[in-house]
């Protein structure tokens, strides 16, 4: 298990150096002069040299890139072009609230949309399959910012159950639980529409298996078919698709951080991307690049727990 | 023994006093803002350039001179760390005589001409302000004794006041805090203003607590808290559902009647106004040609444009100074909206069928709602605008690489004609040459009256001289001024500023130590 963790690991590496360099190229590919950012619009050129030279922006490109690998190496992100503030503790700072959302809207989208995919699959054709691909349907169609902001004028404005601003004390569980739950749910159904739609898929597939017809004629019952013998086939693309949405909610939930105004991953992405802060976006690119590395190996592991003979390849 | 019996009595009083003085902060009510801002940028306020940044610093730092609250007017510049000044005959010999007893944040102690002297040497650095440019005139700058600076120009500054006012590079910082926290210093700032900065927490909040010893009495708000809500519709839904006192308010007549029927709220409109301006590079086609040029300022329907914003937050642009700054003058034979006019000069100038211009333009919803009515606006003359629609950062580089022949900008400055005409229409400032600044018209035809009025220390002619050159500019057809767009924000009712709000050279309300929430 460790060495295949490790293996894993390793493999991950020139995924993490290309991801490396190609964040380097493409921020400085983007027209856009970090020096014009700090300096606003009144800056003049001499000015604009002073922050070039001491942001380091006007020496060679081999050299920034050097520069920014080696530091990479040593886990030294630095700190951030434009407000100076050291990037680890920028990340650290919004991480906790990014984890807290993803999480929930995991939950949410589990909760829902695995019992919905099985439901809508054993009642195939039938008004209840219709519904369930119908709502999943709207859920994938409904941008989150339709969605929240109808959230937010029923939950919070009509009914006063929760606050616009959702941005949470960490230290107080019950206030984090509080303010994560409207978002959560504004996420959670688009995530629990797609599952919904692959577990009926899969469902479908496995349920019309050899294996499945076999133990309904050994009198296996019903309920045990279906949730131990489907339901355990089906899982390898349900894990996989909640593997890759989590990695897409970890860096692209900026527009429920933004309605619901929570601090967040991707809205420290996006700021950074508009303020041309480039040691920003390169030390955000690291950090996401790994997180993504921890999830699909996770989902890795998860195959060789549903399916042994994974394990053994 | 009685003089001890009274000496002993302060002491006791002056002990009851400091330990009530936190007792009561304490007490005192939180201030809610809500701003329009993903984050805020740098807190040193030589490098406060966005708006974001220029609102709060004002609530932490003073200048030697300060705009009366609530007002823009220069004319009514009040003494702030400086309780008095004098100047020499010929100008050139400013001594400001300092305030005494005042302190700085936290335990960075009193001010003294060393502060005072070290920040105006900071702000006049490159490597050390966003703001040098403006000090150019200023030769040196020393301190006479702990109390007293002296400032000696190079030449003569239309209001060296307005350099040292409470607006960009003229705020004060402790030399001890620049010098120990160094690149920290931009987000733990140091200044001697009613609110001290606790703590920013990233894509969040920034976290202000009253300055109990500020030197115009203890602040009647204990707290602000200063959020960033980028999206204008969650702000305003925080906003009705009362999580916020003050909210950054639209430039849209929608938002201001909607907003104005909420109960309990107050919508204030104030000054300056942000003048918007189609810069034409006179230096290549089409706009080389002055007929195109012409045709393109008798296409612009301003009267429209303004009714399209709103009479309450917008005005008609009159010239290419804004109104209301000291040296604006309407007496400049502004080209009229007359269509016949402008396709006859098109077709005057070979273009009887019509031109196609591409322009580059910013993604930013506010500048491209009111460009796409200027694009049809100018449809109706025969000038087709192809508008390449760029990311606002890449848009800020672009039009200073010449890229665009015509620049849709909108900016306000200094309330004097002077820094306007400076940075957008003197050869000085032309865009890709050494000393560029934003002179995206290429215009220099009124250098000689700029320069002039800028050293003259007469009055009246500084102000004959600004006329002549906003008469000379608009005659070239430099650029055709649009609309000018005010400030606003939302504030509920119970919020008193202590002053009436008519302007603010921060581009947001100043919270002083007479702002209460009642």
């Amino acid at each position: 298990m460790l060495g295949f963790v490790l293996r894993r690991l390793l493999a991950a590496l020139p995924t993490l150096f290309a991801v490396l360099t190609l964040v380097f190229v493409i921020v400085r590919i983007v027209p856009g002069d970090p020096a014009l950012v700090i300096l606003g619009d009144q800056a003049t050129p001499e000015a604009a040299a002073a922050v070039r030279a001491r942001l380091g922006t006007d020496q060679p490109l081999w050299r920034q890139y050097i520069a920014f690998l080696g530091a990479a190496a040593t886990g030294d992100f630095g700190s951030s072009m434009v407000t100076n503030r050291p990037i680890l503790a920028e990340v650290s700072a919004v991480l906790p609230h990014t984890v807290d959302l993803t999480a929930a809207s995991m939950v949410i989208g589990i909760v829902i949309g695995i019992p919905a995919g099985i439901w809508a699959a054993l009642h195939r054709n039938r008004a209840i399959d219709v519904a369930a691909r119908l709502l999943s349907l709207l859920g994938l169609s409904f941008p989150v910012f339709v969605s929240g902001i109808y959230l937010l004028l029923l939950f919070a404005l009509h009914w006063r159950w929760f606050p616009v601003i959702s941005n949470a004390d960490l230290d107080d569980p019950l206030d984090r639980l509080h303010k994560v739950l409207l978002p959560a749910v504004a996420l959670g159904l688009t995530m629990a529409a797609y599952i919904t739609r692959v577990t009926r898929g899969a469902m479908l597939a496995s349920l019309s298996e050899d294996y499945i017809r076999t133990a309904r004629a050994k009198g296996v019952p019903w309920r045990r078919v279906v949730w131990v013998h489907g339901l355990r086939n089906a899982s390898i693309p349900i894990v996989t698709v909640v593997g890759l949405y989590v990695g897409i909610l970890i860096g692209n939930s900026v527009l429920t951080e933004i309605v619901f105004n929570r601090p967040g991953l991707g809205k420290v992405i996006v700021g950074a991307l508009n303020q041309r802060d480039y040691t920003m976006l390169q030390g955000l690119m690291v950090i996401y690049c790994f997180l993504i590395v921890v999830v699909n190996l996770i989902t890795d592991l998860l195959y060789g727990v549903i399916d042994p003979r994974v394990k053994q390849t | 023994m009685r003089g001890f019996t009274k000496a002993a009595r302060a002491l006791l009083l002056a002990g009851c006093a400091a330990f009530a003085a936190p007792a009561a902060m304490a007490q005192a009510p939180t201030l809610r803002v809500g701003m329009a801002a993903q984050d805020v940028g740098r807190l040193d306020p030589h490098f406060a350039v966005s708006t974001i940044d220029r609102v709060v610093v004002a609530w932490m730092f003073n200048g030697l001179v300060r705009f009366r609250p609530g007002s823009i007017n220069p004319a009514e510049i009040e003494p702030d760390l400086a309780e008095r000044w004098e100047t020499s005959e010929d100008g050139k010999t400013w001594t400001f005589h300092l305030r005494r007893g005042v302190r700085f944040h936290g335990d960075f102690g009193e001010l003294t001409a060393e502060d005072v002297v070290f920040s105006i040497r900071k702000a006049a650095t490159a490597a050390t302000s966003a703001f040098a440019a403006d000090f150019r005139a200023i030769e040196a700058v020393e301190a006479v004794d702990p109390y007293t600076v002296r400032v000696r120009l190079r030449e003569n500054v239309p209001t060296l006041l307005g350099l040292l006012t409470n607006y960009s590079g003229g705020y004060i910082v402790s030399r001890r805090a620049v010098e120990q926290r160094g690149a920290d210093f931009a987000r733990s700032p140091i200044g001697t203003g009613p609110f001290a900065l606790e703590r920013v927490t990233p894509n969040q909040s920034a976290e202000l607590v009253a300055h109990a010893a500020y030197f115009r009495g203890a602040p009647q708000i204990g707290r602000i808290s200063y959020r960033f809500i980028p999206s204008d519709a969650s702000r305003d839904l925080a906003f009705q559902n009362r999580e916020l006192d003050l909210n950054y308010g639209r430039g849209d007549q929608t938002w201001v009647n909607r907003t104005r029927q909420l109960p309990n709220v107050t919508v204030d409109v104030f000054e300056p106004g942000e003048l918007a301006v189609l810069n034409l590079n006179t230096s290549i086609p089409p706009f080389n040609d002055i007929r195109i040029r012409r045709a393109l300022a008798h296409a612009i329907n301003r009267p429209e444009i303004a009714r399209w914003r709103g009479p309450d937050v917008s005005r008609e642009g009159q010239s290419l100074v804004p109104r209301g700054y000291l040296g604006f003058t309407a007496d400049n034979g502004l080209p009229q909206f007359d269509l016949a006019r402008a396709r006859a000069l098109l077709a005057e100038a070979g273009h009887p069928n019509g031109i196609t211009i591409r322009v580059i333009h910013t993604q930013l919803p506010e500048m491209l709602a009111t460009m796409q009515v200027i694009q049809q606006q100018l449809r109706r003359a025969g000038i087709t605008l192809d508008l390449q629609v760029v990311e606002h950062a890449t848009f800020h580089q672009q039009i200073r690489q010449n890229l665009s022949p015509l620049v849709y900008y909108s900016a306000a400055r200094f309330p004097i004609a002077d820094i306007y005409l400076t940075q957008f229409y003197h050869g000085r400032s032309i865009v890709q040459t050494p000393t560029a600044v934003t002179n995206f018209s290429h215009c220099n035809q009124a250098d000689a009256e700029i320069d002039a009025a800028r050293l003259t220390t007469n009055r009246e002619e500084q102000l004959r001289l600004w006329a002549e050159a906003q008469r000379k500019l608009i005659a070239e057809v430099c650029g055709v001024p649009l609309i000018e767009t005010l400030l606003v924000f939302a504030r509920r009712s119970n919020l008193d500023y202590g002053y009436e709000l008519r302007g603010s050279m921060s581009l947001g309300p100043l919270i002083t130590e007479a702002t209460r929430l009642r």
